[in-house]
């Protein structure tokens, strides 16, 4: 083995007696060799290889070949290769020792079961390492352990561990709501069409908004209670009502249009300014806004804007008779607000009640709608 | 430390009216040229090297001839050497 450290280059090109004089003014070359007219042969320094390199790549020089030769290229050559297959070796054993283990968990088919219940079992449970690992245990814990499990299967899928899961058919009033059906408003019961549970009331029946309709539950023949879901439909007469009070005579308070403004510019909430007209009101009524003055964070000058409106009060006064039909409407509107999912309107009627300068107007209005049960 | 051209340059009289800074030229046993202050190669061949000096043009005839060594300054020259020549 050649110890000294030396790269030899061939090239190829025109004038090379130039380009010669040129590199040997930055880097020292040996054994130069005129192969050809237009092909010579030179040595440089293992060391300055690629500066010659560079030199004769920016000269547009065709390089045929360029061989390295030296103790320093073979130690540099044999670290880099025995680096490579030191790196594939780590990777093969880091490889091989995780791909004992199972990383991950896939669970299929569940509904009513959680997959982090059943995932938490099996990683609490059974171990990860795979030449460890029995699917007949996993499949007959996971069956012991979830009552809910009809059938299921396990397969280790490179590192995961797929469970699939059928789970059993039950009726709904195994796991349903049993929640009785609440009246939703105050009505006369006119029909119902009970499907499961017990009705509480009947037909003629009054009730209140809030009363049990349908209990959840069922009474079989020998008495035994039994818990089902509560399902009908409750249909009811609802009374609306909607009222409107007229006084004979009221006070009623309204803006003059005039007006005086107070102005207080504030820095960090501390009152550096404040500015005020004289004010001679009796009554008034304020109004705020608020201003900033600058948009910067430095000096956020705030201004606060004091409105002030003065007032006056009316008396009113009016006869019912002149505004009643105003009243009526004003009532009507009032009772239809109440009215929503009302399937037809039976009867509407109006009644008056008078006291001590007041007239209450109530209005009724009648409607048929369900107010218990599906919808 | 000894310069043996150095030397040879002091013993001549006269030798500052002589210009004899320009390049040194030895030529071991025909089969070895040393050169030391050259300008750059003017050609290249086994047959036939020449380059430049401070006044001049140096042609060294011979053959099988390599340059073994070309630095900014020097230039070493190994094959058979037959003639140097100053033009």
């Amino acid at each position: 083995m050649n110890f000294k450290n030396q790269t030899k280059f061939h090239i190829h090109g025109l004038n090379q007696e130039k380009l010669l004089s040129d590199l040997c003014k930055t880097v020292s070359l040996n054994e130069i060799e005129r192969k050809e007219k237009n092909e010579t042969t030179f040595e440089c320094s293992y060391f300055e290889y690629k500066k010659v390199e560079k030199f004769l790549k920016n000269r547009n020089v065709k390089i045929v070949s360029i061989k390295h030769s030296g103790l320093a290229y073979n130690l540099k050559k044999i670290l880099t290769s025995y680096g490579l297959i030191l790196a594939v070796l780590l990777f093969s054993v880091f490889y091989f020792v995780q791909n004992q283990f199972i990383l991950q968990y896939e669970i299929n088919g569940v509904d009513r079961l959680s997959e982090v219940e059943v995932v938490d079992f099996v990683k609490e449970n059974f171990s990860r390492q795979k030449n460890k690992i029995s699917i007949d245990e996993i499949e007959f814990g996971l069956v012991d352990e979830f009552e809910e499990i009809s059938f299921v299967s396990c397969m280790i899928k490179g590192q995961t561990l797929v469970i699939n899961i059928k789970e059993k058919l039950w009726p709904d009033e195994m796991y349903g709501e049993f929640a009785p059906i609440i009246s939703q408003k105050d009505g006369k019961i006119t029909g119902i069409n009970l499907i499961s549970g017990t009705a509480k009331v009947k037909v003629g029946d009054l009730v209140q908004k809030g009363d049990v309709l349908i209990e959840p539950y069922t009474i079989d023949a020998s008495g035994e209670l039994k818990n089902v879901e509560a399902k009908g439909e409750i249909f009811a007469e609802v009374y609306n009502e909607g009222s409107c009070d007229h006084y004979q005579t009221y006070i009623q308070v309204d803006r003059t249009g005039r007006v005086v403004e107070q102005n207080d510019i504030s820095l960090f909430g501390l009152l550096i300014y404040s500015f005020k007209e004289d004010m001679n009101f009796q009554m008034y009524e304020v109004e705020y806004e608020d201003l900033d003055l600058t948009n910067n964070l430095f000096l956020p000058f705030k201004m606060r804007k004091t409105i002030y409106y003065e007032l006056e009060e009316k008396i009113i006064s009016s006869e019912f008779e002149d505004v009643k039909e105003e009243y009526i409407a004003k009532a009507k509107e009032n009772a239809l607000e109440n009215c929503d999912n009302y399937d037809t309107i039976i009867d509407e009627f109006y009644t008056l009640r008078h006291l001590s300068g007041v007239t209450i107007v109530n209005y009724c209005i009648i409607t048929s709608e369900q107010i218990g049960g599906i919808e | 430390m000894f310069n043996f051209l150095g030397e040879i340059k002091d013993n001549i009289k006269n030798s500052k009216n002589f210009d004899l800074d320009s390049f040194n030229i030895i030529n071991v046993s025909g089969r070895l040229l040393y050169v030391e202050g050259h300008l750059g190669l003017v050609s290249l061949s086994k047959e036939l090297i020449s380059f430049k000096v401070k006044k001049g043009v140096i042609m060294v005839e011979g053959s099988d001839m390599i340059l073994a060594e070309l630095s900014e300054n020097t230039i070493k020259i190994c094959g058979s050497i037959n003639k140097v020549e100053q033009i």
